[in-house]
Formats: C-alpha cells, sequence, structure tokens
C-alpha cells in the first residue's frame, strides 16, 4: 500500500494531480492572506485592530496547510499503522470544536447532530478529522456567497447500507455527485472547478478528497434529514461491537 | 457622497472592504452574487460597481452582460476587483472596457485599500 496511486474514474490520476492540488492550496491560501493585509490595513486607518478575525484567518491558512502536508504524508509513507478503534460522534464533536471560530467568523451557525449509537471504527483518526475539518471549511467559507437564506450546517451521522455515513449539511441544493463528479475533472484545468459550491478553488474540498483517497476512503455527495452535504462512507467494526 | 455595489463573495473581504468605503464617505451595497447584485441594482441605482469575477453559479462576466443589457445601467462606470489575473482577460480587453465598461480591472492581492480608494474617488470624480 506505500505510495499507492488509487484508480478512480472520475479523478485524476497523472503526477499533475498532485501537482493540481498544490496550486488550489496556493490559489486558496490567497484569501486568508488576503483577509489579514487589509484587516490589518483597515486596523490602521480605524485603530481598531480586528484582531479576533486576523487570528482566524492565520488559523485558517495553518489548518489548511497541515491538513494538506498530512494528506501528502500519508499517500507517501501509508496509515495503516495509524489504525485505530474510533469513535465517529467523537470525531464530529472534535471537528465542530476545531471550527468553531470559523464558523463564527463567517455567520455561520455549525450543529452537531451525533443522536444515534454506532459502533466504532477502524480508521486513521487524525486522518479522517484532518478531512473532514478541511471541507468544513470550505464549506463554511463557502455557504455566504451562495446566496442560500440560512447559514448553517450540520456536522451530521447517520446509518446507511453501506454503513457510518459522516459528512457536513446544508440547504445547497447544488452539491450533488455530479458537481462533485464535474469538479474533479475541471481540477486540472480551471481556476473555480466547483462554480455551484465556492467561489475559490475549492481547494478544502480536494484536500478532504486526497486525504481520504490515502485512506482508501471516498467523498460522496449524501443527503441528511432532507439537507444536501457531502459525507464519507466508513465501515463499522464487527469486531470491535462485539468487545 | 456615491453610493458603491461592491459585489464580493468573501464575507470577510466584503466586510473589510464595505468598511474601508464607509469611512470614506460612500454608501455600500454589499452582495455575495450576481443575481442578488442585479436585484439590489434595481433597489438603488449605484454610481458605482466594485465585482470580483469568481462567483458562484453566475460568474462576474455574467453579471456584466446582464448589468450592461439595462439601459438605465449601461453608462455605470465598473471596477473589477478580482483575484483572477487581468493576463486572463488580455485578448478580450477591448470587450472588457468598451462593451462593458470596465474603467479599472485591479487584482485584489496586489490592490491596497488606499489604492482601491484612490481608484475608486477618481472614477467617481470623472463619472460627475
Amino acid at each position: 500500500m506505500r505510495g499507492k496511486v488509487k484508480v478512480s474514474a472520475d479523478k485524476p490520476t497523472n503526477h499533475t494531480s498532485s501537482a493540481r492540488l498544490l496550486l488550489n492550496v496556493a490559489e486558496e491560501l490567497k484569501v486568508p492572506f488576503l483577509q489579514i493585509a487589509r484587516k490589518a490595513e483597515i486596523g490602521q486607518i480605524t485603530a481598531k485592530p480586528e484582531l479576533s478575525t486576523i487570528q482566524v484567518a492565520a488559523e485558517t491558512a495553518l489548518n489548511l496547510l497541515e491538513n494538506y502536508t498530512l494528506g501528502v504524508r500519508m499517500s507517501l509513507e501509508g496509515y495503516e499503522t495509524n489504525l485505530e478503534p474510533v469513535s465517529v460522534p467523537a470525531v464530529l464533536y472534535d471537528t465542530s470544536t476545531r471550527l468553531r471560530a470559523l464558523a463564527k467568523s463567517y455567520g455561520v451557525s455549525l450543529e452537531l447532530s451525533i443522536a444515534g449509537r454506532y459502533g466504532p471504527v477502524m480508521a486513521n483518526k487524525a486522518g479522517l478529522e484532518a478531512a473532514l475539518v478541511s471541507l468544513g471549511a470550505a464549506l463554511i467559507e463557502a455557504l455566504p456567497a451562495q446566496g442560500a437564506g440560512q447559514l448553517k450546517l450540520h456536522l451530521a451521522s447517520h446509518r446507511s447500507p453501506a454503513g457510518v455515513v459522516a459528512g457536513l449539511y446544508g440547504q445547497n441544493k447544488q452539491i450533488s455527485s455530479e458537481v462533485l463528479k464535474n469538479g474533479r475533472k475541471l481540477q486540472n484545468s480551471s481556476r473555480q472547478p466547483l462554480t455551484n459550491i465556492s467561489h475559490t478553488s475549492g481547494a478544502g474540498i480536494f484536500v478532504a478528497d486526497a486525504l481520504l483517497d490515502a485512506m482508501d476512503l471516498n467523498l460522496h455527495s449524501s443527503r441528511h434529514q432532507g439537507l444536501y452535504g457531502l459525507g464519507i462512507v466508513l465501515k463499522p467494526s464487527r469486531q470491535l461491537e462485539l468487545v | 457622497m456615491s453610493h458603491i455595489l461592491l459585489i464580493e463573495p468573501d464575507r470577510i473581504l466584503a466586510e473589510t472592504y464595505a468598511q474601508a468605503l464607509t469611512n470614506a464617505g460612500h454608501t455600500v451595497s454589499p452582495c455575495s452574487g450576481a443575481q442578488i447584485a442585479i436585484m439590489s441594482a434595481d433597489q438603488q441605482k449605484p454610481d458605482l460597481v466594485i465585482l470580483e469575477i469568481q462567483l458562484i453559479e453566475h460568474s462576474g462576466i455574467e453579471f456584466l452582460y446582464e448589468f450592461r443589457s439595462y439601459s438605465d445601467w449601461r453608462d455605470i462606470p465598473v471596477i473589477v476587483h478580482s483575484f483572477v489575473p487581468s493576463s486572463e482577460f488580455i485578448s478580450n480587453k477591448n470587450i472588457m472596457q468598451n462593451q462593458l465598461g470596465v474603467i479599472y480591472y485591479l487584482e485584489k492581492h496586489h490592490t491596497r485599500l488606499k489604492d482601491l480608494l484612490a481608484k475608486v474617488n477618481s472614477t467617481l470624480l470623472v463619472k460627475s
């Protein structure tokens, strides 16, 4: 499994895809850096610097870099040695904690829906959480730009025939398998591959994709209680359920 | 005092630009997308539009074509203020300037607030 390159019908597979992901990340980083630069500038004019917004922007940039580098490391070095029993609600709770400040900064209400009892799944906790944080940050930043009535995102889990699904959900009907598939195709050629979801390069979504790919998992379009979103299907561990 | 339609999808940046423009004595209608911007312009005719090209669903270029299709709005100056480098529109420079009425094309990451305000004020001065 070391350095494994997974072949999938709708994902770019050659070495240009890693270069493209790096380009996506670099383009995406311009946003928080510009926020910092302009907030600092207006702070000098008004003598009231918004330090908390500057801090959130800096942390958003750091998170994106950290998640990207983790994905690259996992892809290069393999992840099997770090598999552990993981509680999906606990991962969602930790993800919501990490996203709370960004959501507040963008005026987005983040709700945690982790009702229901699931057994643990065998997963790489750090990788799974990084993928959800990366995905969540991308969706939070895009939500006000979608012209949605309600600025609300749900971090939720539910059972499906395929396993336990953990994901992020909102009211944007544009989130679909087709949009995700087209976005992955356009990632190699477009500055804004997910035009129905994000006004940026959508790097957060593609970094989540890369992290999940390195763990032999996939990001899917998914529904949760009438909401639209993106989720990850995790297989429950039968053995751990018996313990 | 001039009224500015600010089309900026990023909420944090929109707040910052709106604050700078308001401090400079303008009124600002911030809009996150093209459709809402058309509705906003319909409610209160702007003296100037500041436009990001990368928007969700309808691009800034699509907005410009629709905006210019209404006779009332044909003479309203537009400043493009975008992450998209101007070099990507080099072959369409004439269309941007002459057909779509783009007065300035500013690359967002190279434009400080004071430079944006200077371009806004000079554009409004010429218009008046």
